[in-house]
């Protein structure tokens, strides 16, 4: 008995396959169909930012730790708080350069 | 492989100047360079069915023009639209009846043995029919469409093992079913 082979097989599937189909119309008629994209706005960004930024000085202003390491810099002194408040701001500051930099990556 | 290579990079660069600039004649490049390919996988999905493929082909590009931000190049433009295309057919078996037409999936497991050897064509159009849905697709998708187990495997939301098991079971049953015909033609060359 003869035996087919895996590649006879693909070959018979490829040769019964007719191709791509010929344009006729098919894209013009798409393109009458396209309607305007709408862009992504930027002002949901902006605001939660605003927003983010508001409340945070707001919950910071009532901390003792935000005024202890207010009074540090103001002295010119490396006190407890002030460290504690400047290690912060500097991971924030890091998490957001990370994610900027994955947001520009995947466009 | 380089052809392919090269031409998965312009669509890359269609795709970016459609993004930039709300670019429709980019786009539409990109529509002229993939319907031919797509419409012929839906058609192949739909039975022959080429006024519904159409339909089908023409909602996957205007779902493609309004997701185009969400491509991430993960895989080739015309791999993508192909899986949107898959998605806009399983879609369209949920609310339609094609998906009545796979009812005798597995009923067969023998064709009966052809008598004389016919066209081999038509025998093979015969025995894909009598394949499991998952293996015609999986087949459709790897050998006539030309895309890899991988692709395949983005294209059909289908782990790749899985894939490349159908590919073979479907391959299998279609060595045994067609070996009939490869007999008799094996016989009519022997005096």
């Amino acid at each position: 008995m003869n035996s087919i082979h895996d590649d006879d097989i693909d070959a018979l599937l490829r040769q019964s396959f007719d191709g791509p189909i010929a344009d006729d119309g098919f894209c013009d008629r798409v393109m009458q169909q396209l309607s305007r994209r709408r862009r992504p706005s930027a002002w949901p960004l902006a605001a939660g930012v605003l927003v983010g930024a508001a409340m945070c000085s707001l919950s910071l202003f009532t901390s003792p730790l935000w005024r202890a390491a207010w009074h540090g810099w103001l002295v010119g002194e490396w006190s407890n708080s002030s460290i504690i408040m400047l290690s912060i701001m500097a991971g924030m500051s890091l998490l957001a350069l990370a994610w900027t930099l994955a947001e520009a990556d995947d466009h | 492989m380089a052809d392919s290579a090269a031409e998965a990079r312009i669509d890359q660069i269609l795709v970016a100047r459609a993004l930039l600039g709300d670019d429709r004649r980019a786009f539409e490049q990109l529509v002229r360079r993939n319907q031919g390919m797509v419409r012929a996988q839906l058609r192949r999905l739909l039975q022959g069915d080429e006024a519904a493929a159409d339909d089908l082909a023409q909602e996957t590009f205007l779902l493609a023009w309004r997701k185009l931000g969400q491509f991430r190049s993960e895989a080739r433009f015309s791999t993508w639209l192909h899986r949107i295309a898959y998605g806009c057919f399983l879609q369209a078996c949920r609310t339609k009846s094609w998906a009545a037409r796979h009812a005798q999936d597995d009923e067969m497991e023998h064709l009966p043995t052809p008598v004389q050897a016919m066209d081999l064509r038509l025998d093979l159009a015969r025995a894909m029919r009598h394949l499991s849905t998952a293996e015609q697709t999986v087949l459709l998708h790897c050998a006539q469409l030309g895309l890899s187990h991988e692709e395949a495997a983005y294209v059909l939301a289908m782990p790749l093992g899985t894939v490349k098991t159908h590919a073979t079971r479907g391959k299998a049953k279609l060595k045994t079913w067609l070996a009939a015909w490869h007999d008799a033609a094996g016989e009519e060359r022997i005096p």
